[in-house]
């Protein structure tokens, strides 16, 4: 199912290549009619772009904030140049260098190569670190990370001259710029492009995305944010490199302070403005930047001249200074963080646009019903066999408080099991126990024959323990389609068997009208539903449900019962639903836990339950919860 | 062992300085979970009012209380015109936004003033030292550590005793559940920006002191040392800022004397790359502040 020929590979390459065809024509109409001045303004802009969608790799799908490419970007540039620099220069600037590299000559470009690879190395071992510091979108220890490499490489290119010739001398090569000929350029743009495209719209790169919008959510899920993190990383990383050595290669020369701060902050100011999640922004971002920066410059030189108006600039000469292009840099990135965080277009893409277009002839049907489609016994046999949820004894502290003291119970494969208990009563902790989300002191639990205490979340997940959340956490920004196209794409990969169509999914949850919304824009029913619908997705063997109805009126609440009883049986998993609503439970539940202080005080069918003494004395003589919702 | 004795000596002193502007970042952390890049252009704007003063004759007494109010009064304007605007925005807005701001307060110095290093005068006293036994003190590090100490006094007075710092305390535990309780977050927020400015003020004149000089990208050094001294202490946590600071302080003085020579240059690198392991294996910083995650 995924990828997608259409709509994953071929769009966005036509895509790309509409986008880098009207980018260059810009700076190419630019170019003549400003003649050979404009040149190198075009030509930076270009690499620039590629270096920007390098980071945008990295920082756009897994919203961690990065200062630290520029440093890659410096390590590059330093490899690219130690190994397509001539011996005799580097006789000349670096007599002593290290590891014999005096008399490596290697043409640009394996040089190019040589520089992916070092920089590739130094950025594994940093994505290890990254992932290790817990990085999530926004995480700050990531990002502190990502700013000492940044100054670290600064400071070696400084003091280690034998290698980087320090400094002021720093390594050259001819007089000038060294690159004849674009032709280079434009490849490197054109497949930087069409890379961060396919990134974008690959397994990779749209698990990263989930962990992104909701990073516990995406674990619940399946998702291994880290290894998808590393993936972005390295493969942004390799842009950055071919970028920088680009850059390297047509300065002519590198420095330290040629790969830092201000470096930093132009490419980020870039990527910011014009939209970090989309390819398209960056590409945006860089030609909008330059523009505005080229302009201010030039307004700062020479005041109105610039449009041979022949205006008298003189009231604004406080303005019209000399270093204005870096105020506007400041401020144009403080002004889309305080006004317009997502930049100008947010997380539009050309081919995505393009892909609505051409589909907006033909309508979609709407999917068959999910029972027809998705009969009982979706699952292979051998793993339905006697894979019974069985939890254990399970405790766990929390400081000086025991959320749950010894509770266990049983889910059998077909069955719709209640945890019913008062507000504080250990339910939602014993799910996060059974979700991998929080550790148990003591107790087990399993999947049949598999033991999965202590195991991390994915691997829950992967297992076929899908939960949802109390307080919703759907990936906001993603469609309704996206997010249960998300779990198809996981259940792919891990999950055995067939798995249930995601469209009749989305029709099964009442959201088939409002598939294209963003998830953020639901209200709270569908929201929940969409929730379910993920979590079926994944093709479970039991679906944990926390509180699916918390929030809904009664007549919602009287209908999720029907929809959660028949989506189960649907994908064909086992149910165990929290709830502190009483007549939710018992109008859902096969059988029922009574949950009281981390302990279970009863069990059994709701009538069972609903007669036993130490129940009502604990429970609902403690609340008048038989009337209904408070 | 003596030379022990001097390094720790020294490495307090340098440490005192990262302390002070390490509790800065981390109570502005507290209460507006901003990891505040903008924290060392307070420094910068002390810097160019000392520059200017100086300049014009007067004296370091003078000039010291100015510089302490430019740094309260710069953080101050800092929030109100971009940080109260991105409250409650992403992790990634608040982050990029305090980038932001560093960036336009020091090209505004770059556009007005030169991008070149202005020196002004030291105060006379800051090479002089005196002898205890075989250690050679600095008057400088003395006088440091010792407002240093007075500072943290008085900031947990005023932490411990004050309705104010009650509610900057709460704030930094739980921001949402002390604006239940009638914390008012206008004020807690702007008091943490003014205990933070006076906070990077008091660093901020023994940091111009030391260096006798300022440029418009002279807030990068100390906006690092303070944002990585608050965040090896583990950024919820004020002591957890103080250890980071004087830990960050030791551990470049005592790397500096006993790295051998060849990479003694490289003292800075090195100590980055302490720190990136401390995070990697430790990234809750030394101090842990546990917090509850809500499911």
């Amino acid at each position: 199912m995924f990828p997608r020929p259409g709509r994953d590979v071929g769009f966005p390459i036509a895509g790309c290549a509409l986008l880098f065809a009207v980018f260059l024509a810009g700076g190419l109409i630019y170019e003549s009619f400003q003649g050979r001045a404009a040149e190198r303004l075009v030509t930076v802009m270009l690499i620039d772009a590629i270096i920007v969608l390098g980071i945008q790799i990295y920082v756009g799908n897994t919203g961690v904030l990065s200062f630290g490419h520029i440093g890659f970007g410096a390590i590059a540039g330093y490899a690219f140049a130690v190994f397509a620099i001539s011996p005799e220069k580097k006789l000349k600037r670096i007599p002593d260098a290290p590891f014999g590299l005096n008399d490596v000559l290697l043409n640009p470009a394996l040089a190019v190569a040589v520089a992916i690879g070092v920089t590739v190395v130094v950025a594994l071992v940093v994505g290890i670190g990254l992932a290790r510091s817990g990085a999530e979108s926004g995480a700050v220890a990531a990002t502190v990370i990502t700013l000492a490499l940044l100054f670290v490489t600064h400071e070696v290119a400084r003091n280690w001259p034998d290698l980087t010739g320090g400094n002021r001398a720093g390594l050259t090569f001819k007089v000038g710029a060294a690159l004849d000929s674009r032709l280079p350029i434009y490849l490197c743009l054109l497949g930087a492009l069409i890379l961060a495209r396919l990134f974008a719209q690959s397994r990779s790169g749209k698990l990263a995305v989930a962990a992104r919008e909701d990073n516990l959510a995406a674990r619940a899920m399946g998702v291994n944010p880290l290894v998808q993190q590393t993936a972005a990383l390295l493969i942004s990383v390799a842009v950055v490199s071919v970028g920088s050595s680009l850059r390297v290669y047509e300065n002519g020369s590198i420095l330290p302070d040629d790969f830092f701060f201000n470096y930093t902050l132009l490419t980020l100011a870039m990527l910011i403005v014009g939209g970090r999640n989309s390819v398209t922004g960056a590409l945006v971002g860089v030609a909008v930047m330059t523009v505005g920066r080229e302009l201010a410059r030039r307004l700062g030189q020479d005041g109105f001249e610039v449009f041979g108006l022949g205006l008298d600039a003189a009231p604004l000469d406080w303005i019209f200074r000399e270093n204005l292009q870096t105020v506007f840099l400041g401020l144009a990135m403080l002004g889309f963080m305080i006004f317009r965080s997502d930049g100008l277009l947010g997380d539009w893409e050309l081919d995505g646009w393009l892909w609505r277009l051409w589909h907006r002839r033909k309508p979609e049907e709407r999917p068959e019903p999910l029972a027809e489609v998705a009969p009982v016994g979706l699952h292979a046999e051998a793993e339905r066999e006697g894979a019974a949820l069985e939890v254990h004894d399970l405790a766990v502290d929390f400081g000086g408080f025991r959320a749950l003291d010894g509770a266990g119970l049983t889910v059998a494969p077909d069955e719709v099991v209640g945890l019913i208990g008062p507000n504080g009563a250990g339910k939602t902790t014993l799910v996060n126990v059974i979700t991998g989300i929080v550790e148990p002191s003591t107790g087990w639990f399993k999947l049949g024959e598999r033991e999965l205490t202590g195991a991390p979340s994915h691997d829950i997940a992967r297992a076929g323990l899908l939960r949802t959340f109390q307080n919703l956490r759907l990936f906001g920004a993603l469609t309704v389609r996206q997010n249960v196209e998300l779990a198809a794409r996981v259940a792919a990969q891990h999950r055995p068997g067939s798995h249930p169509p995601v469209d009749a999914l989305i029709a099964e949850a009442g959201l088939w009208d409002v598939r294209h919304r963003r998830a953020r824009e639901l209200d709270y029913g569908s929201a929940r539903r969409l929730e379910l619908a993920r979590a079926a997705a994944m093709a479970p063997a039991y679906l944990l449900l926390d509180e699916p109805t918390s929030g809904m009126s009664d007549a919602e609440s009287a209908e999720m019962i029907g929809r959660i009883r028949h989506m189960a049986a649907a994908v064909d998993a086992g149910v165990l639903v929290i709830d502190h609503d009483l007549n939710f439970i018992t109008g859902i539940s096969d059988r029922i836990y009574v949950l009281d202080q981390g302990q279970v005080i009863s069990a059994g069918t709701p009538d069972e339950v609903q007669a036993d003494p130490a129940v009502r004395a604990a429970y609902l003589g403690a609340e008048s919860d038989a009337e209904g919702r408070a | 062992m003596t030379e022990l004795a001097q390094n720790l000596i020294d490495g307090l002193g340098r440490g005192s300085i990262y302390a002070l502007l390490a509790l800065g970042v981390a109570v502005v952390f507290g209460v507006m979970h901003l990891l505040n890049f903008a924290h060392g252009e307070l420094i910068t704007v002390g810097g160019y009012v000392a520059l200017w003063t100086l300049g014009a004759g007067w004296s370091w007494y003078i000039v010291t209380p100015l510089i302490v109010l430019s740094a309260v009064l710069t953080s101050l304007a800092i929030e109100r015109v971009a940080f109260s605007r991105v409250r409650g925005s992403s992790d990634f807005t608040l982050l990029l936004t305090s980038f932001g701001v560093h960036f336009v307060i020091s090209a505004i110095f770059l556009l007005y003033v030169s991008a070149s290093v202005k020196p002004f005068d030291r105060p006379s006293w800051v090479t002089n030292t005196y002898s205890i036994g075989p250690l050679n003190i600095e008057v400088y590090d003395t006088v440091v550590i010792a407002v240093t100490v007075l500072t943290l006094i008085g900031t947990t007075l005023l932490l411990q005793r004050t309705m104010f710092g009650l509610s900057l305390r709460a704030a930094a535990a739980d921001f949402d559940t002390a604006r239940l309780m009638g914390v008012r977050s206008d004020t807690v927020i702007r008091g943490a920006f003014a205990l933070s400015g006076l906070l990077a003020g008091i660093a901020g004149v023994f940091w111009l002191m030391r260096a006798g000089s300022i440029s418009p990208g002279a807030g990068i050094t100390p906006m690092l040392k303070g944002v990585l001294a608050a965040l090896i202490g583990g950024l919820g946590s004020l002591r957890g800022a103080v250890i980071g600071g004087l830990v960050l302080g030791l551990a470049e003085v005592l790397l500096r004397s006993r790295l051998p020579d060849s990479i003694a240059s490289l003292t800075e690198g090195v100590v980055f790359l302490l720190i990136a392991l401390l995070f990697i294996f430790r990234p809750q910083g030394l101090v842990t502040v546990k917090h509850a995650v809500r499911v």
